[in-house]
């Protein structure tokens, strides 16, 4: 999967807007938005927020936990405990990275932001490989991913499992016999 | 990301050859050493050391893997296998202490591969080469993640020298991994670019068209 698909995935949050300009509810596939009016706040999806936004037709409210003391909060967690801690958002990264380049002057304090998400980024990837090491030096067979968002899991996918193939081959080379024909699969 | 005009097939790394891999192919032409036990008639002339017409019994010579593996036969002892110098004893000792110390390209290019491929030949060690290669992987496989995964618009060649062809394979991986995450966060990934299949495509010349 490549970054940018993981990303317009993640454009189909939610994120509040306060428009200036009025229109009626429109009707499309994936659920009715609107209506809108000036000044009262609506949810709508951050695609099309920053659609809005960069014809400044609206402001970006940034979501709840876009916020400086927040974002140290869940840094010291992250840092404290040993396993992944919950993240904000599913998608918090890409949603940083979208607001952020977009809408920086609707959120305050963005570039201390900025930084914070990239801290607790690096905090959850070198923790992801050191998982990642003792799931395959311990031979194992399976692991649970909990609260790994899809960007960071799409970041180590490809070498994970090429190595976890190799590795499995080459386990099945310790029990003669019972590999034979098992790799046919060209 | 990058994209490749053809998909390369992955080695099949296990005692199973994948026909259709370019790795394999290579692979089967390492050379095994290897002593005869019935003496092959008017076939002096692939053993290079004599003039005999004959190929007697008991010489020592080497053939390569596919050569090897048609001819060996557990009723019918044609020939038998020895182990290569890194399969063998002193070197599973080495990998055994250290994996990470070991050169494994100078070593094979093909360690893993053609490790899988001796348990074709029962010898009696066999057991032993198996988790030697299992331990030698899973002990290799900390550095090469970390180092394909930290390194990011450098020179590679330093980290992948040392590094089995299997290895490299997967150090390629984590590349595109990286890679792929640092263009997104840069911005890089949402401009448009020509695809190296455009790019590398030439019009051909009405010369060059075989009639």
């Amino acid at each position: 999967m490549d970054p940018s698909e993981v990303e317009f995935l993640a454009e189909k949050e939610t994120v509040k807007i306060i428009p200036n300009f009025s229109l009626d509810k429109i009707y499309l596939i994936g659920g009715d938005l609107g209506p809108f009016n000036p000044g009262l706040p609506v949810d709508v999806p951050v695609w099309l927020a920053l659609n809005l936004k960069q014809r400044q037709k609206c402001r970006i409210v940034p979501p709840a936990w876009m916020d400086v003391e927040k974002l140290e909060e869940i840094r010291e967690l992250e840092r404290k405990e040993d396993t992944f801690a919950p993240v904000p958002s599913p998608y918090y990264m890409e949603l940083t990275k979208l607001l952020l380049n977009y809408a920086s002057d609707n959120i305050p304090k963005a570039d201390e932001i900025r930084t914070l998400v990239k801290d607790i980024w690096d905090t959850r990837i070198a923790k992801l490989r050191l998982s990642a090491d003792s799931f395959i030096s311990q031979l194992e067979a399976h692991a649970k991913l909990d609260n790994l968002t899809l960007m960071e899991i799409n970041t180590i996918r490809a070498f994970l499992l090429d190595s976890l193939n190799c590795m499995y081959k080459l386990r099945s080379n310790l029990q003669p016999g019972s590999s034979k024909g098992q790799f046919t699969d060209y | 990301m990058d994209t490749q005009s053809y998909l390369p097939l992955q080695p099949g790394v296990g005692m199973e050859e994948n026909f259709l891999s370019l790795d394999d192919i290579l692979l089967s032409h390492e050379r095994l050493p290897i002593r005869t036990e019935c003496s092959f008639p008017r076939l002096g002339y692939l053993e290079k050391s004599t003039d005999a017409q004959d190929i007697p019994e008991g010489t020592k010579m080497e053939l390569p893997l596919w050569l090897s593996k048609g001819l060996y036969e557990k009723k019918r002892r044609v020939l038998s296998v020895e182990l290569p110098k890194v399969y063998r004893e002193g070197w599973r000792t080495v990998f055994n202490a250290d994996p990470n110390v070991v050169d494994l390209h100078k070593m094979g290019p093909y360690y893993y591969g053609l490790g899988s491929q001796m348990l074709h030949f029962d010898s009696p060690e066999n057991p032993e080469i198996a988790q030697t290669l299992l331990q030698t992987f899973i002990g290799r496989f900390r550095r090469n993640m970390d180092s394909s995964q930290n390194a990011y618009n450098e020179d590679t060649s330093a980290l992948v020298e040392r590094l089995d062809c299997l290895e490299k394979a997967l150090f390629t991986s984590g590349q595109s991994g990286l890679n792929g995450f640092q263009s997104w966060e840069k911005g890089r990934a949402s401009q448009l670019t020509a695809s190296s299949l455009v790019l590398n495509y030439r019009k051909r010349k009405m010369a060059d068209v075989p009639p």
